[in-house]
């Protein structure tokens, strides 16, 4: 005891010296940042989510800029938008680029004044290139401030399994599956034999059934005065939803979560709603099943589901050398790259011309055309307008379907707790 | 980073002691009055210093914040609230349903714990070959971190593939549709409380262990006159005996359970989402406190909360220790 | 086992024996033994657990019925852990270690000189000001976690390794520990002789007190960088989304992002976890020691 005692004292005393050295180590790559600006070295951090493509993309610019270093910090998804908000009123601490979603836009939006304006960094140039709608959503009200550049549109399609759809006897190409479902309801229809056939469930979850069905309509949870309107768009989205649960087609499984990403390794659902940017999900999560998933339009007609820009927070230290990177991250080369690598939809028309998104077949998706199945949903859309509390409405009202899918709710009397956490959550 | 500086000796007399030998009679004289009258309190001043700054400051700050508006997400809204925050704190149905969660957790989770620790004590106060190995094997979950072992029992929990469930299945439950743990408050509440249970047990285990050695021999000698068994020798002498650290062990997990954080924040599929559940079945006040301040930005609001879960601990303690005396102590 | 189980017959006059004997003068039967290792196994059994998933496939993580056995993947598992950018899990077990070992060797130095002075010193005011320690002890944390966090931010720590230490850097339990300590093992005659010789107060901690209250250093240190290690409301507060997060931070970070996998979650708590197993294995008997000499004095 007496000898451990000592030796346990000793032990305390090496670790503390220990700690020190360390301490003074990090305490240089803690300043790094500011320090080696000094010398032109500049480290630049950007907060995403998911996978944006950004790896191969890191490594060209680090190439060529080599007093540059890029940090790629992707989180999960709402946690990095919320994270923004407090570093952006704390006033310290936020990346040097951050990548903001369409459902979070309006909100930073409106806080214009903590983001760098990219007008005068001479992005003006820009605004011919983007879909009107895409340059627009990131304006400040004042149309004075631009605060972030476009990076991808979600246009809508379904992704299915053909491997499984053969199984279930039903039509395999991508053309035939399409014409199976022009409407929601044939599309329960068609899964209601699926699941018959199999006994296997068919769809991923009910949220994934609202939240497309949510971005093909005309309004989704605000109109442009602010105010919440569920009996709009939300209704008609929500009860597809719940057909959907009610028929047994949902696996119940929750999105971006670990057992969702198991649901895709035992075929636990053979069709997801897939906006452009799903197909990054898909590849990295279960990269054995390339070649057995395919892509048909999705029913009920076009739609925008996420899309993102870059944004660049004022508080940075090095905002020229983040607006450079940005600049290039959205030249048509990186925007190509990025889709390529991960399927995300360019944001600038000009390149659904080009022959190489036009002519790309994606290997993984069975050879399906990505380029041009994207492109056409996204070119004839009319944007939603997405409310300041978008977000956290949008995670509350899913909250509710999750409780349907639980069985801890009723489906006939769910949709009345929808409207009313939806109240809350304008309201928080 | 100025860790290195963090740390200031706050008295080094040292250089001074070596100096007295050599000084006058005036200046030792001067240097032992110092050195009676005010070192003490240098001794004792890094304590109090460092405490009145992260401690008291904070509570009594946090009464002032309750009273204002404090949002994260718009700083041009401030002023005195006065009490709005507690207004609607009473009206707040997540309050409400975040205190059921944490009374009924806390109570899955406390009354088992003691029970059982009693009988690992008890266990654990016989003759035994290898005394240390095995108290040193009870405090494995202790030493492990709940961060750790929470995203364990997350997994075990889980639907589709979680041990639980298979677990069930052999006995014959919930073959056709697996139990989904975190649906209902019943089961996600007994899988939380179950990892409660499984921290505690030992450590709890060890503090009646000790009380237990402390006992007098004589105590039992006495008591052998009834004729009294092992189990009858637990209940009727050592429990009563050992009632201090019954009641201290008590009011140690209120304190505790009425704060539970980190098993509700992990057991989320997503822990970023602070959420306790698709609609809170297991969010405790602490889980709120943070998504209130930290998610939703309201830190007025927060502060509130932390009042009143104060003042609910306050008076849950203060029962507990009463019932708890008046339990065991009719006895002595 | 039933084998093992002793006859009706001579089983009865030795429990007559026994009655009246303290329990822990009986001895343990085979019972006991059998319910203690049931104990110990389900102690053990999520640990374990958590090292079997760390080390298999996603296959193996998701089959039924769940694999028992550990598989080969530990390292690569921890690979992918360790080179996950946005985890930062390498510099977060660094961080956990400056942040624990700090807060350890700044909690034992301030406690013991206070506990010192609280055993062996006469000053006014002595035990009133105890008693004021003691009842910091039943303060909740959680109470001014709010006006903390806004503190910090006023410091300019927010987000940083300072604000995590700070707050810790003493303890009302280590105070109250080490004056109990030093009350019982620090002989009143030594100090006094030492002050006759002229032996100024610091002196007499240096050489006299210091000394004989290694093992209690021991006890308390390993408590404290237990708990700090443990940590995780306050930094998950503090240290979500910087590029310094402790290693739990880092876990629940490892936990929530979009591309969660089980085997990789656990590898990496299990990789935060072998620290204290280490400490568990060298010093458990003064953990022991620690919680239950606590008990005894509370």
């Amino acid at each position: 005891m007496e000898r451990f005692a000592k030796r346990g004292v000793a032990l305390i005393a090496a670790g503390l010296a220990g700690s020190l050295v360390l301490a003074g180590c990090s305490g240089q790559d803690l300043e790094g940042g500011s320090d080696k600006a000094a010398e032109g070295q500049v480290t630049l951090k950007v907060n995403f989510w998911g996978d944006m493509g950004l790896d191969k993309l890191k490594a060209a610019y680090e190439k060529d800029h080599p007093n540059v270093k890029i940090v790629l910090n992707s989180g999960e998804y709402n946690a990095q938008h919320e994270d923004l908000q407090k570093k952006l009123v704390a006033g310290s601490g936020a990346p040097d680029i951050s990548a903001v979603d369409e459902g979070f836009i309006v909100q930073f939006r409106g806080q214009s004044d903590k983001f760098v304006n990219l007008l005068d960094k001479g992005a003006a140039s820009y605004e011919s290139k983007y879909l009107p709608w895409k340059w627009q959503q990131s304006m400040s009200t004042d149309k004075k401030t631009q605060i972030g550049l476009g990076t991808d549109v979600g246009g809508l399609a379904m992704c299915y399994r053909s491997d499984l759809f053969k199984k279930a006897g039903l039509p395999t190409d991508r053309e035939s599956v399409s014409k199976l479902w022009t409407t929601w309801d044939d599309f329960i229809k068609v899964g209601q034999q699926y699941v018959s056939k199999t006994g296997k469930k068919f769809v991923d979850s009910g949220t994934n059934m609202f939240n497309p069905v949510l971005a093909q309509q005309p309004q989704g949870f605000y109109d442009e005065s602010e105010q919440l309107q569920m009996d709009g768009g939300p209704k008609v989205a929500f009860d597809v939803a719940m057909k959907t649960i009610d028929a047994g087609l949902s696996a119940n499984l929750a999105s971006f979560q670990p057992n969702w990403d198991q649901g895709f390794k035992k075929d636990q659902f053979a069709v997801l709603a897939c906006p452009a940017w799903m197909l990054g999900h898909i590849q990295d999560t279960a990269p054995e099943q390339k070649g057995k998933w395919d892509i048909a339009t999705i029913p009920g007609g076009g739609g925008n589901w996420g899309g993102s820009w870059w944004t660049i927070p004022k508080q940075g230290k090095n905002t020229d050398e983040a607006y450079k990177f940005v600049e290039w991250m959205v030249q048509p080369a990186q925007q190509i790259e990025v889709f390529k690598t991960v399927g995300n939809l360019p944001s600038q028309p000009a390149l659904y011309k080009d022959p190489a998104v036009l002519d790309y077949k994606k290997e993984f998706m069975s050879n399906a055309p990505t380029g041009q199945i994207f492109a056409a949903t996204a070119e004839g859309l009319k944007p939603q307008y997405l409310g300041k509390k978008n977000g956290p409405t949008r995670v509350a009202v899913e909250n509710v379907i999750t409780r349907v899918q639980q069985g801890s709710l009723k489906s006939s009397a769910a949709w009345p707790e929808a409207v009313k956490a939806a109240q809350k959550a304008a309201t928080s | 980073m100025s860790l290195t500086r963090s740390a200031p000796p706050a008295v080094n007399p040292e250089p001074a002691h070596r100096r007295a030998p050599d000084a006058g009679p005036k200046s030792r004289n001067w240097l032992h009055r110092f050195d009676n009258k005010r070192v003490p309190y240098l001794l004792i001043s890094p304590f109090f210093l460092l405490f009145a700054i992260f401690g008291l400051f904070p509570i009594v700050f946090n009464g002032v914040v309750a009273l204002r508006n404090w949002r994260l997400d718009d700083p041009t809204l401030t002023g005195w609230a006065g009490l709005a925050n507690f207004e609607k704190l009473i009206h707040d149905d997540a309050f409400w349903n975040a205190l059921f969660n944490t009374f009924g957790i806390f109570i899955l989770a406390t009354v088992p714990q003691l029970l059982i620790a009693l009988m690992v004590a008890n266990l654990l106060n016989r003759k035994l070959r290898a005394t240390s190995w095995w108290r040193v094997g009870v405090l494995l979950p202790y030493v492990t971190p709940v961060a750790a072992s929470t995203l364990v029992f997350a997994v075990f929990f889980s639907r589709d593939n979680g041990m639980a469930n298979w677990l069930l299945s052999l006995v014959g439950f919930g073959q056709d549709a697996p139990l989904d743990w975190r649906a209902q408050k019943w089961s996600a509440w007994l899988a939380i409380a179950t990892m409660v249970n499984w921290k505690w047990i030992g450590y709890n285990a060890l503090l009646y262990l000790s009380a237990m050695q402390s006992i007098p021999k004589d105590v039992y000698e006495a008591a052998a006159v009834d004729g009294a068994g092992p189990w009858r020798q637990l209940w009727r002498i050592t429990v009563p005996m050992i009632q201090p650290v019954l009641v201290f062990t008590v009011v140690l997990s209120t304190i505790g359970g009425l704060q539970l954080f980190n098993e509700p924040m992990l057991f989320e599929e997503n822990p970023a989402a602070a959420s306790g559940g698709s609609n809170g079945q297991w969010q405790t006040i602490a889980q709120l406190i943070y998504k209130v301040g930290w998610k939703d930005l309201n830190l007025g609001y927060a502060a509130a909360m932390s009042w009143a879960l104060f003042l609910i601990i306050l008076i849950v303690a203060a029962l507990n220790a009463l019932a708890t005396n008046r339990l065991g102590g009719g006895r002595r | 086992m039933t084998a093992v189980a002793p006859p009706a017959k001579p089983l009865k006059p030795r429990r007559r024996a026994e009655i009246g004997r303290a329990p822990q003068d009986t001895r343990g039967t085979w019972r006991t033994y059998i319910a203690l290792v049931a104990v110990l196994a389900l102690s053990a059994f999520p640990l374990y657990w958590m090292f079997v998933i760390a080390t298999s496939t996603d296959e193996a993580v998701s089959q039924i019925p769940p694999s028992v056995v550990p598989g080969g993947e530990f390292v690569n598992n921890l690979r992918e852990v360790f080179t996950l950018q946005q985890v930062y899990f390498a510099a977060s077990l660094i961080n956990s270690f400056i942040v624990a070992i700090v807060v350890t060797a700044s909690t034992l130095f301030f406690c013991s000189l206070a506990g010192f002075a609280f055993a062996k010193l006469r000053f006014p005011g002595r035990d009133k000001l105890m008693v004021v320690v003691i009842l910091t002890l039943t303060v909740p944390n959680q109470l001014g976690i709010v006006a903390l966090y806004i503190l910090m931010g006023k410091l300019g720590w927010n987000g940083t390794l300072l604000s995590v230490i700070a707050p810790f850097l003493v303890s009302a339990f280590g105070v109250f520990y080490m004056r109990q300590f030093i009350m019982h093992s620090v002989p009143d005659e030594l100090v006094e002789s030492a002050r006759m010789d002229g032996a100024l107060t610091m002196r007499v901690y240096w050489s006299i007190v210091l000394p004989a209250i290694r093992p209690a250093l021991a006890v308390l240190g390993l408590l404290t960088f237990v708990a700090t290690w443990n940590e995780f409301q306050w930094p998950l507060i503090q240290l979500n989304g910087t590029e310094f997060p402790t290693s739990m931070v880092a876990l629940s970070d490892l936990a929530s992002g979009n591309y969660v996998i089980y085997r990789r979650v656990l590898a990496g708590a299990f990789a935060a976890t072998i620290p204290l197993l280490v400490l568990l294995v060298l010093g458990g008997r003064q953990i022991v020691r620690g919680i239950m000499e606590g008990a005894v004095k509370s």
